[in-house]
């Protein structure tokens, strides 16, 4: 017998590795952007700067609390239903939201879409990716401070959070639930659920109270008291800078940002709740492809691929003619509702879309005038900012970000994601 | 001596000699499928089978993932033939395939639905059966996603994840268990947050993950590095025009040690280094490896020094055009590497006797794409499919599915025969492994002319008996 099987069974017998998986320290920093960070990745030089999923781990918060609360910038959630804040709501809702049973196979929760340490967003990719790896023609929005909008999605067609999830929950390139009774069922077959429901609610499971309880956890993420929020409604002058100032005066004044993206007086949503047209829509629709695709294959490796060799193995991508295909009004074509900028800087890529990757691209877009056309809003015309401005109110959007978001990430964190057993 | 009688794995089933990579002299001279594990039962000769993991295609005959199993003897009667066909409920994303190191049992992953099953494949090995599933392979990793390459270690069973349930990117960890198929542990890559002791060597720590090799006689395993869930799921087209995306592959390649399973070196290899495989002779300390975007031939080898390095040896077409180099296989005397590219269909062999200087000496257009292949021991045959990932495939007329048998003369590749599986209404076929009935003391049912293989059948069974 070889020298090296002794060796190696004599190895094989001690078995060092057996039950290594050790629970690691909860992360006190937390870091609002992917843990596999590829910032700079266009680069040559870029380096790697990723953590460890065994560390991401977190500690609860009172969400109660911070959905009763009044947060600086921002007025109390009024609803329009009778779902009452409720503490054990929150709390069913929160463990429902990273449930990945809650899919036709098992593999989908709402947070494979919204991911918290991505602004609830989705940092990595353009067009979200749901069932099977099926396209979705928009970006995942983030669902920080979601309770704010009068209608929900990009194109505005649903009324509250308590129906909105049924959205998701049944599409079929989402999480593909073949009916709401499966969904019921998934849920009362699992036994970590056992007499949730009827603790909060009263009731047993039903399509009513999984609506309640992950609209109450999505209520619960409010976010304001940003650095701007300090600096305008909180009048402390050093919480901004010089140049974030000189940008907050461009978007309420030369780059008519805050025509759409408004500024009240006691707070801010950064929405007007409208739909408008800025030619990003009109442009993807009606413009023809170009002969080449770039695409990176490595850090700072860009190649140009013949777009009949990207087609060969793609599917086209769907049209999207935003409110149009709800109203299917002609002059709502490519309206698309105006998204709040709070927590922009978490949420790249931009847009209904994610065309964008930068702020400073977006930036640029409204300051070319958007994409002239018929159905152009007339609120949207060339700017004439120069690189400067750009820089300014790049770096005043970058001052939206609430103070409490670690805090919901980490409480995020600290939520078991639900997966069979 | 019986050496895997601590390893519970014969389960009072057939006592049949199990091979091992411990009896390294009779190896080295026969063994079958080149890029399986050491540690395997062997065949040598005339394989009477071929396994194909095949998923399912939405609108196509039951639209499930299922076991193909070909009859590939020629001396057989139903040589040629799809001889059974098992579904297995879903279209898990069915990929990778690995026997247990006594060859008794088949597990097959699937990468969306992150299912294992575990195919008895011993009891008869011309019809494979459901012995087990394993439905909480994420839970019990403690997040791990898309159960990828199975790779057998002495009584063990090494899964390699290519994702996590987090946030579906490439982040991920080894998950080790028993041929049983119980969890035994979680083997995170490194991350700059926790390097795990291993020496990040240049400027990444990605922390991704792909396949698995390992080279006992240096107490050495070689992991690469691909993609996370989104990616690998999505539709490939789309994928390439989506700047964010594209920045979500690995571009690392980790030697590890072995016996303590702690990362060791950290390689870069930009550009997703996908299938890994190791020299066979004894004194031959490398692995290859071939990146997927940047389409290139790495090398991992040990120096004068002891110390492992890796380097880049050779192009594989034009790298420009993104060729899409993806399964690759090694001969047995290691002079040889087939190197698949899928975006043209070609199987290309290079001259690897020189490991530094890889030349590309042969290339044929197998179909419209081209995946997996399956070289006998010998090299005289070759066996090839078609499928990627469900979602990678190419659309339309171009999604050709087959199953391809070619002999290799040394200088250039005849077709035998081939399986269409759209029109055989199975699916997509995807990754191949070898079977036969001398592998369990089994005589086959027919009768084989000396002339054309070994009647008895012992020409499957030599190299694992201990003298
Ligand atoms: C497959 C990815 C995916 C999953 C899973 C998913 N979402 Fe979304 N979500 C999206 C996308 C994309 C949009 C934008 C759709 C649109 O505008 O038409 C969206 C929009 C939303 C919105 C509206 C936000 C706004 O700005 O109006 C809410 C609220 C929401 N999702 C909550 C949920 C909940 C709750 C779940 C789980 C029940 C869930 N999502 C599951 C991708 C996903
Ligand atoms: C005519 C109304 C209007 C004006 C004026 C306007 N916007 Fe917008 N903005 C929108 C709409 C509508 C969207 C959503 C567009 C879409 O998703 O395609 C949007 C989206 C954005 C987004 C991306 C949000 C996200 O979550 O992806 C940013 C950033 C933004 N606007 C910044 C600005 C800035 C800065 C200005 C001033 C230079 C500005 N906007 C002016 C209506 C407007």
């Amino acid at each position: 017998m070889a020298l090296s099987a002794s060796l190696i069974l004599g190895l094989e017998l001690a078995p060092t590795w057996a039950g290594e998986q050790t629970k690691k320290e909860p992360n006190t920093e937390i870091r609002l952007a992917p843990g596999d960070d590829k910032t700079s990745y266009e680069n040559t030089d870029y380096e790697t700067n990723s953590l460890s999923l065994e560390y991401r781990t977190g500690k609860a918060a009172g969400l109660y609390e911070i959905a009763t609360s009044p947060q600086l910038g921002l007025p109390l959630v009024s609803i329009s239903t009778n779902n009452r804040v409720d503490r054990a709501k929150i709390q069913l809702g929160r463990k429902l939201f990273f449930d990945r049973r809650l899919s036709r196979n098992k593999t989908m929760s709402c947070a494979m879409c919204h991911i918290p340490e991505q602004g609830f967003s989705n940092n990595e990719l353009q067009r979200a990716i749901g069932f099977e790896g099926r396209n979705l023609k928009r970006n995942a929005p983030t669902i920080l401070n979601v309770a704010y909008y009068q209608g929900l999605f990009a194109d505005a067609r649903e009324s509250n959070l308590e129906q909105q999830v049924w959205s998701p929950l049944l599409a079929p390139n989402e999480m593909n639930n073949p009916s709401i009774g499966y969904v019921i069922d998934t849920i009362v077959s699992s036994s970590d659920y056992s007499g949730l429901f009827e603790n909060a609610f009263g009731t047993p499971v039903s399509m009513q109270n999984i609506g309640d309880a992950l609209a109450q956890y999505q209520r619960s993420l409010i976010s304001g008291n940003s650095r701007f929020d300090q600096w305008f409604y909180g009048k402390e002058e050093s919480a901004l800078n010089t140049q974030e100032i000189e940008g907050f005066n461009l978007f309420v004044g030369k780059a008519k940002c805050a025509a759409c993206h408004q500024i009240g007086r006691d707070y801010a949503l950064f929405t007007d709740n409208k739909l408008h047209n800025t030619g990003i829509g009109y442009e993807n629709s009606m413009l023809k492809p170009s002969q080449y695709v770039s695409v990176q294959i490595a850090p700072g490796v860009v190649t140009q691929v013949a777009r009949s060799r990207v087609d060969s193995v793609g599917i086209p991508p769907e049209n999207d003619l935003g409110r149009y295909e709800i109203s299917l009004d002609p002059k709502d074509r490519w309206k698309f509702r105006t998204s709040s900028l709070r927590n922009i800087a978490l949420t790249a890529p931009y847009m209904h879309n994610g065309q964008f990757s930068e702020l400073e691209e977006v930036i640029e877009f409204y300051n070319r005038g958007g994409v002239a056309h018929e159905l152009l809003s007339p609120l949207i015309t060339p700017l004439i900012l120069s690189k400067d401005e750009v820089k300014a109110l790049s770096a005043f959007l970058r001052s939206l970000t609430g103070n409490n978001v670690e805090m919901l990430v980490s409480d995020a964190f600290a939520v078991t994601i639900g997966d069979s057993d | 001596m019986n050496l895997f009688k601590t390893t519970g794995v014969n389960r009072g089933l057939m006592q049949i000699a199990i091979a091992s990579l411990f009896f390294a002299a009779s190896l080295t001279s026969h063994a079958d499928e080149t890029c399986m594990s050491p540690y395997m039962a062997k065949i040598v000769g005339q394989e009477d089978f071929v396994y194909v993991w095949t998923l399912g295609q939405e609108n196509l005959g039951d639209e499930q993932d299922k076991l193909v199993t070909i009859d590939v003897n020629p001396a057989s009667p139903k040589y040629g033939k799809v001889i059974n066909s098992l579904s297995v409920g879903g279209r898990n994303e069915a990929h990778h395939s690995g026997f247990t190191d006594d060859r008794h049992y088949l597990w097959a992953g699937g990468l969306d639905s992150n299912k294992i099953f575990i195919f008895d494949v011993h009891t008869d090995p011309a019809k494979p059966t459901l012995y087990k599933t394993i439905d909480n392979f994420v839970k019990v990793s403690g997040g791990v996603v898309g159960p990828h390459t199975f790779y057998a270690l002495a009584g063990k069973i090494m899964v390699t994840g290519l994702s996590n349930n987090a946030d579906h990117g490439g982040r991920t960890a080894m998950v080790e268990y028993s041929n049983t198929g119980d969890y035994i542990a979680t083997h995170w890559h490194p991350t700059d947050q926790d390097l795990r002791g291993a020496e990040k060597s240049g400027k990444f720590a990605d922390g991704y993950g792909y396949d698995v090799r390992a080279l006992p006689r240096r107490n050495a395993m070689f992991t690469s590095s691909f993609t996370g869930w989104t990616n690998y799921m999505m539709d490939f087209g789309t994928m390439l025009q989506d700047p964010e995306a594209m920045k979500r592959f690995g571009n690392t390649a980790i030697k590890w040690n072995l016996h303590t399973r702690k990362p060791e070196k950290i390689f870069d290899m930009p550009g997703a280094p996908l299938e890994i495989r190791c020299a066979w002779q004894p004194n031959h300390n490398y692995c290859f490896t071939t990146t997927a975007l940047t389409s290139k031939i790495w090398l991992m080898y040990e120096d004068e020094q002891g110390e492992w390095q890796a380097k880049a040896v050779a192009d594989i077409g034009d790298p420009s055009k993104v060729p899409l180099p993806v399964d690759i296989s090694i001969t047995s005397d290691d002079k040889g590497l087939w190197v698949q590219t899928f975006m043209d269909g070609k199987a290309r062999y290079f001259d690897v006797s020189d490991p530094f200087n890889p030349k590309q000496t042969y290339e044929k257009e197998i179909g419209s794409q081209l995946n997996m292949i399956s070289q006998s021991w010998d090299g005289k045959r070759a066996y090839f499919t078609s499928s990627l990932l469900n979602n990678w495939d190419k659309k339309g007329d171009q999604d050709q599915q087959f199953f391809k048998s070619y002999t290799w003369d040394g200088s250039k590749l005849n077709l035998e025969f081939e399986v269409d599986f759209k029109a055989e209404k199975l699916g997509s076929a995807h990754q191949m492994r070898f079977g036969a009935y001398g592998l369990y003391g089994m005589k086959r049912p027919y009768e084989t002319k000396q002339a054309e293989v070994n009647s008895n059948a012992s020409d499957t069974l030599l190299a694992s008996k201990p003298e």
